[in-house]
């Protein structure tokens, strides 16, 4: 008995569910339900459709590589049965778990946080906290957000800063406004 | 042998229906159609076709029936003589010849006319020549019609005659009429020979076939014979004489003792007398009947002289054959076939006389050991004392002691199935499959290990160093964690200075500026023409508008900005923003008014333009045609909204069903289209 995964949204089949297509050129595809299986028919590719486990590793809103996912590996031969070794299995299956849920964790928290400072201009810090508590998201932590802001302001200072004036004034803040100065006219002369 | 192949002869035709079969024949397998515009050449082959066409059906047909028929020299003399019996010999080599006579006539016709048909010159000619060919053919036909009659009649009656086979083993009972020569045959075989009270009820020879011995025989049933000269018989009695003269067969002379057949036995006896001749070589038996009515003792003196000396005679033919010298009691018998009583002894006689005659003669004839060989088994004789058992070679030996032992062990073993029995049977007692698991301990055998933990596969995670590997793992993220902290720590470092966060909010803001004023150009470029940049619709792409940028920015747009205008000069819409520029340098104060005015200014301007004004950058040619492309929107959207329709795509029927057009009657006509 085996716990499959699911072709199109990744999810695991459990025994006595979903569908098992098995195509000509012998290939087997899994569904663990029939939404994936109608959208499988539909020739919709998982890549694209926003909910599935390909489309978040592809654009990078879960964690794709990681050391904790080298523990679990397909073994095409089965291997004779030690007490011992499979003891310590059981126990490390937690321990690995844990660590890697951790690990998606910081890496949910420091995806949003980029993303949501976006619709924001609160730069101070408490305020940015409390705000993310508002909105009912995870919370970074203080030291992140600074990071971040810090990043932020010197890769875009360019934004509001002419870099020939950030030559002459190297420092992070908005510059001197220029007084912009008017040629004299034929029609302001006359109305003088 | 011909034999059996009488039942084969072709059906003869009459004289008339030969003709008919042959010219439809002709009529339906030949061309039909020709014309007098043919060359002559193929008007002459038509007929020529059509002519020895009909010579060859007749040919053809003639033949089978000549060929059919047997010749009576060649087949066995017993059937040439009953045939000739039956039928006269003459007249039937007559009557095959008469046809063969003709299909020689058909052919000289047929030869002649194609020779005449080769010159004639026109289609009449030709014509009338086929006519009379074919005419002249079917005219010999009707003179052999008597033959045909004849040759029918024989066919049909040969057809029917009994199908003996003269070579095998054959009973012959022969008699004076009404004697219980049907009747026994009745009894001893599954023949159904009419049995009547009066004489010559059998009419003609018949078979039946009895066993004896695992052997079958034939037994023919004669008609009676009568006393006559031999010129005198009928040719009902020739069949039966003529059944004795050929048949190699045993020979049973029906005697009746009770004389209720109507002829004392002494007429009998001169019956026999008359045709002993014809007994030469043949096991004879006399066969006392109805032996019911009078039996063999009771009679009268000089019938009883008159019988031994039948039975002398008979005894001579035993004497003559075989040379065993026995008693009379196989040449004479009695019985009644009405009371069954002996009746299977004297079959029995029969048979037995027959066959030590036939194996006799066997033995005397050239192909004795032939027959010898096939029973016959040679053991050959020990010419000394020696022992000489088979030779095995050793590997098979040694191979079969192997298998042996083999088999042994396999009968000592106790099989899982013995087991299974000795503990219930198949639904009480399961058997244990784990019990022969090799594995490093064996108390380990009867563990039960999950296979899915947590929703992973146990399997996958197997590995003999994983605790090192957790280890490691563990390690790692100590680690990281640690480098949180430090994060943490350090936090009360260096904030950003409020010219720094000024900096930052400033940028956010046109971040979030530029996504928004991309996501109002992404959704309304469907629905409003995309206009390029060198038009300049919203006024956005001013020189003053590009000073106060760069000025924001941190730089000295002066120069910039004389570039630009220094480009444009004289242009009525340069003045106007020169204006507006004009009023700008007066002061700060009104500077900022001004700034807005003009923003304001500028988007009032870009807004409030006539209805049919063509902004240069949309496509029209004129205002005309802008205007025509207006009205025409309007109007297709004009019915829709009459149809309060949101749209085009819009077919929401609000009452599928509506009443008033669904029920009511009609005051005239029907109402069965709604």
């Amino acid at each position: 008995m085996r716990l499959e995964k699911c072709w199109f949204c990744s999810s695991t089949i459990y025994p006595g569910h979903g569908i098992q297509y098995v195509r000509n050129d012998a290939k087997i595809f899994r569904f663990c339900r029939s939404k994936c299986h109608k959208n499988f028919k539909m020739k919709r590719n998982p890549r694209k459709v926003k909910w599935t486990k390909a489309y978040r590793r592809l654009h990078g809103k879960d964690m794709t590589q990681d050391s904790t996912f080298e523990f679990e590996r397909k073994r095409n031969r089965p291997e004779r049965y030690d007490r011992n070794v499979t003891e310590n299995t059981l126990k490390a299956i937690k321990k690995i778990d844990k660590v890697r849920v951790d690990r998606e964790h910081r890496h949910h928290t420091k995806r949003l946080t980029f993303s949501s400072l976006y619709c924001c201009n609160i730069c101070d810090l408490d305020q940015l906290l409390t705000c993310f508590e508002k909105m009912d998201r995870m919370k970074p932590k203080k030291a992140q957000l600074r990071r971040e802001a810090e990043k932020e302001l010197e890769q875009s200072i360019s934004m509001v800063k002419a870099p020939a004036a950030q030559q002459q004034d190297p420092s992070l803040t908005l510059p001197i406004k220029v007084k912009v100065s008017k040629p004299e006219t034929v029609e302001n002369r006359m109305e003088e | 042998m011909v034999q059996y192949n009488f039942k084969k002869i072709t059906v003869v035709p009459t004289g008339k229906e030969f003709i008919d079969i042959i010219l439809s024949r002709t009529q339906r397998r030949t061309p039909t159609q020709v014309h007098k515009g043919y060359a002559i050449s193929r008007l002459r082959q038509f007929y020529m076709r059509k002519v020895k066409f009909t010579q060859q059906n007749f040919h053809e047909k003639l033949s089978t029936i000549i060929d059919d028929f047997p010749r009576l020299n060649d087949i066995h003399p017993f059937y040439g003589d009953l045939l000739h019996v039956l039928y006269n010999k003459d007249h039937y080599k007559l009557a095959l010849g008469q046809i063969n006579t003709a299909r020689n006539l058909i052919g000289k016709i047929a030869k002649d006319y194609v020779r005449l048909l080769k010159y004639g010159d026109s289609l009449y000619r030709c014509k009338s020549l086929k006519v009379a060919a074919l005419g002249r053919m079917c005219t010999v036909i009707k003179r052999v019609t008597p033959s045909l009659a004849y040759l029918e009649q024989i066919r049909q009656h040969m057809a029917r005659l009994p199908s003996i086979d003269p070579n095998t083993r054959t009973v012959l009972i022969c008699g004076y009429p009404n004697v219980g020569k049907s009747s026994f045959m009745n009894k001893i075989t599954r023949a159904d020979v009419d049995v009547q009270p009066y004489a010559f009820t059998t009419k003609s020879l018949f078979v039946g076939h009895t066993d004896y011995k695992y052997l079958r025989y034939q037994v023919i049933d004669t008609p009676g014979i009568l006393d006559r000269p031999f010129e005198d018989r009928n040719i009902i009695e020739m069949c039966s004489i003529t059944a004795l003269a050929h048949l190699r067969a045993a020979v049973l002379f029906f005697l009746d003792i009770s004389g209720s057949c109507g002829y004392s036995i002494a007429q009998q006896a001169a019956l026999f007398d008359s045709i002993k001749s014809l007994f030469m070589n043949k096991p004879l038996i006399i066969v006392c009947n109805k032996t019911d009515l009078q039996a063999l003792e009771g009679l009268s003196e000089d019938d009883t002289k008159l019988v031994m000396e039948m039975k002398a005679e008979a005894m001579k033919t035993l004497v003559g054959q075989g040379g065993e010298a026995t008693d009379g009691s196989n040449v004479l018998l009695t019985m009644s076939t009405l009371t069954e009583e002996g009746v299977i002894a004297v079959k029995n006689a029969a048979c037995e006389r027959l066959l030590d005659q036939r194996v006799e003669q066997k033995m005397k004839s050239k192909k004795l050991n032939d027959c010898l060989n096939r029973f016959h088994v040679a053991i050959p004789k020990p010419r000394d004392q020696k022992e000489r058992p088979p030779c095995i070679p050793q590997a098979v030996l040694e191979a079969k002691a192997k298998q042996a032992e083999e088999d042994a062990e396999k009968e000592k073993r106790k099989l899982e199935r013995d087991l299974e029995n000795e503990n219930g049977g198949a639904g009480v007692y399961s058997a244990s499959l784990k019990k022969r698991y090799i594995l490093a301990h064996d108390e380990w055998k009867e563990d039960i290990i999950p296979e899915i933990l947590d929703g992973h596969n146990v399997a996958d995670f197997l590995d003999p160093d994983i605790l090192m590997r957790l280890e490691e793992l563990e390690r790692e993220e100590g680690a990281l964690q640690g480098l949180e902290e430090d994060d943490d720590f350090e936090m009360d470092g260096a904030e950003l200075t409020p010219e720094e966060q000024a900096a930052l909010a400033e940028i956010r803001k046109k971040k979030s500026l530029l996504i928004q004023q991309h996501r109002i150009k992404k959704s309304t470029a469907e629905s409003r023409p995309t206009v390029p940049r060198k038009f300049d619709k919203d006024k956005q792409f001013t020189s003053e508008r590009m000073g106060r940028q760069l000025s924001s920015l941190g730089l000295d747009p002066s120069m910039a900005i004389n570039r630009a205008r220094s480009k444009s000069r004289g242009r009525k819409r340069e003045r106007s923003s020169d204006r507006v520029d004009s009023m700008d340098v007066d002061g700060d104060q009104q500077n900022k008014k001004m700034r807005l005015k003009s923003r304001s200014m500028s988007r009032s301007r870009s807004k409030s333009r006539p209805p049919g004004e063509v902004v240069p950058g949309e496509g029209f040619k004129d205002s005309a045609q802008k205007k025509k492309a207006i009205k025409i929107a309007k109007s297709s959207s004009k019915n829709r909204n009459k149809e309060a329709r949101r749209g085009e795509a819009d077919r929401v029927i609000p009452t599928l069903k509506p009443k008033h057009l669904f029920s009511g009657k009609r005051s005239t006509g029907k109402t069965d289209r709604r």
